[in-house]
């Protein structure tokens, strides 16, 4: 696939088109915040933002969606048949979003998921601005190579624009404003590139993401997850804004007939209390320091085990923001953890 | 067997939860199409002595309520309370806070000595008798209500949040409401109203009760972290969270 520019009047009116012709969700202001929504006019998008409230995840594992209904004898499964195009995507929410399509399409083929991520098209764009938390470039993920349609880098008054799959050459085909990518555009591109993955880094990860599930595996009786639990309200906070957090609880609903209904399924979290309730009332993660351990277990050793080694962190920062109590910012746990046992064996 | 027989009855509150279940408007023939309702004093004239269920809104607070809130219990094979008053003592437990004399002279005056006027401490329903179900909130969430109701039609256990507000605000992608200087009871207060005040720019109000292991230690941190006075966050405390003894200062 090619690499273009597009200049910036191309693009609003190659999204203006597209807002007449299909649903576009894209980056808004809302306050002095940013978040993904149903965008109404090219004007409205804002590519220079720094961090969303909540990631794109929302779009593909939505906060609360009906799995299937029944009438008591059969049932029937349901899907957003909707296409969309999903505009804004930062490098480290588009690589969040390349893992859960790995977790989500081995062992379990989860057809809800992938069937709204099919009928996503992904127009990604490198951070123009830093947000007050982004540790990406400590987590190898301030620039992204695969998984977006297009790949927007604002260059000034054009944006380069990577097309990496059919629909995304498609869609710049159909736009106006579009013309080579010279040498000095690639150029400027890369610069911008570089930059982020040095820039984009307001907390120091002590060593390299892949010596994370080693340092993890000296570190299950550290005094750290006992402190830490003293100061979570168990709240869930950090869950509900990681783009890499794709754990939901399952609920029937039944409707007063007694015989039909819906199941749903909702966003879970494992810092919630009751999270690792089983049947019988057994609660196997009670304490708040064994639930705040396993979340970092989570990213920094179970879900990279499963997905090849890519640590299950992105370095947004949300948590860092999102947490009252400021205990969440993984970095801050990862270092400590290495100044106290070291990353060596 | 016949549709299960339920009384509504209610105690010191202002009756607003018995109104969400009027407001349910067409709904509420669903529910009088699965239950037999055989008394309801804010609905209908007709009194029962013979039910299945109970729905006792409001909160215990005079020693002739504690017997009658009794009687009700033996009666009915399930109790349900109805709204913060009656699960966890609500706004009444303010009073529980002064001296009841202090209280009972502030209220009616010259009047409060009169032996019709008399009083005792507040308490939620389940600190007289044993409460089967909570519908909680001040008022109620309907959907809650009626998920409660099918629930014990199927005679299956409803799942009632057990983690805070934060859990829905967040999925809500709202901004926190502390960063705007709001001491907001969400990190403590038990889920299940959609996250519904700090959603329209309030704080949250801890209507719904605590959660079961609240983290109050890590409440006086964030109150730190903001420059806020303790006092602050005691004091929003005590509107739906005041104890049977008073809040110590």
């Amino acid at each position: 696939m090619g690499i273009k520019k597009i200049s910036k009047d191309g693009f609003s009116g190659l999204i203006e088109g597209l807002i007449a012709e299909t649903t576009v969700i894209g980056v808004q202001s809302k306050g002095d915040k940013f978040v993904y929504d149903l965008l109404g006019s090219s004007a409205n998008l804002r590519l220079d933002y720094d961090v969303t409230i909540l990631p794109p995840k929302k779009y593909f594992l939505q906060p609360a969606e009906i799995l299937l209904r029944f009438d008591g004898e059969k049932y029937e499964a349901e899907f957003d048949d909707e296409e969309f195009v999903l505009v804004g995507v930062h490098p480290y929410d588009m690589i969040a979003i390349n893992q859960i399509d790995k977790l989500y399409s081995e062992d379990n083929f989860d057809s809800h998921y992938m069937r709204r991520r099919e009928n996503a098209t992904v127009i990604a764009c490198d951070v123009a601005r830093a947000s007050e938390n982004v540790f990406a470039s400590s987590m190898g993920t301030a620039t992204v190579s695969e998984g977006f349609d297009i790949l927007l880098t604002d260059i000034g008054d054009f944006y380069v624009a990577e097309s990496a799959t059919d629909k995304g050459e498609k869609l710049l085909g159909k736009a106006e404003g579009v013309s080579t990518a010279e040498d000095e555009d690639l150029k400027a591109r890369e610069k911008i590139q570089e930059e982020n993955k040095k820039n984009l880094n307001k907390h120091k990860l002590g060593c390299k993401p892949s010596e994370l599930p080693g340092l993890l595996e000296k570190a299950y009786n550290h005094p750290i997850w006992e402190e830490l639990g003293k100061k979570c309200f168990s709240c869930g906070s950090c869950n509900q804004v990681c783009p890499t957090c794709y754990c939901f609880n399952v609920q029937d609903e039944v409707n007063w007939d007694l015989k039909s209904g819906t199941r749903k399924r909702v966003w879970d979290g494992c810092l919630l209390d009751g999270f690792t309730k089983v049947a019988g009332g057994h609660e196997f993660r009670k304490s708040r320091a064994d639930r705040i351990k396993h979340r970092i277990y989570r990213k920094g050793k179970y879900v990279p085990e499963k997905i090849g080694g890519e640590i299950a962190c992105v370095g947004c920062g949300r948590c860092v923001g999102a947490c009252l109590t400021d205990i969440a910012n993984p970095v801050k746990i990862y270092n400590r953890l290495i100044e106290d046992i070291g990353i060596g064996k | 067997m016949g549709k299960p027989r339920v009384a509504i009855f209610d105690f010191a509150c202002c009756e607003g939860c018995q109104l969400q279940i009027v407001n349910l408007e067409e709904e509420i023939l669903d529910l009088t199409g699965a239950f037999d309702v055989v008394e309801w004093r804010e609905a209908m004239s007709e009194q029962s002595d013979e039910y299945d269920i109970a729905i006792v809104e409001g909160s215990i607070t005079r020693p002739e309520d504690e017997e009658r809130v009794k009687n009700i219990r033996r009666r009915a094979k399930i109790l349900i309370a109805l709204g913060a008053c009656a699960t966890i003592g609500g706004i009444n437990k303010l009073k529980n806070n002064f001296e009841l004399g202090e209280v009972k002279e502030y209220v009616y005056g010259k009047d409060s000595e009169k032996p019709h006027l008399d009083t005792a401490k507040t308490k939620a329903v389940g600190e007289v008798v044993k409460v089967d179900y909570k519908v909680h909130g001040c008022p109620i969430d309907r959907d809650e209500f009626t998920y409660i109701l099918r629930c014990i039609l199927l005679g299956k256990e409803p799942e009632i949040p057990e983690w805070p507000v934060c859990v829905e605000c967040k999925a809500k992608g709202n901004v926190c409401v502390w960063e705007y200087g709001q001491v907001c009871l969400g990190p403590i207060t038990r889920a299940g109203c959609g996250a519904r005040c700090p959603s329209s720019g309030f704080r949250c109000y801890g209507c719904r009760g605590y959660i079961d292991n609240p983290n109050v230690e890590a409440a006086k941190e964030v109150i730190e972290k903001y420059n806020l006075d303790i006092k602050d966050l005691k004091a929003k405390m005590k509107l739906f969270g005041s104890g049977y003894e008073p809040t110590k200062k």
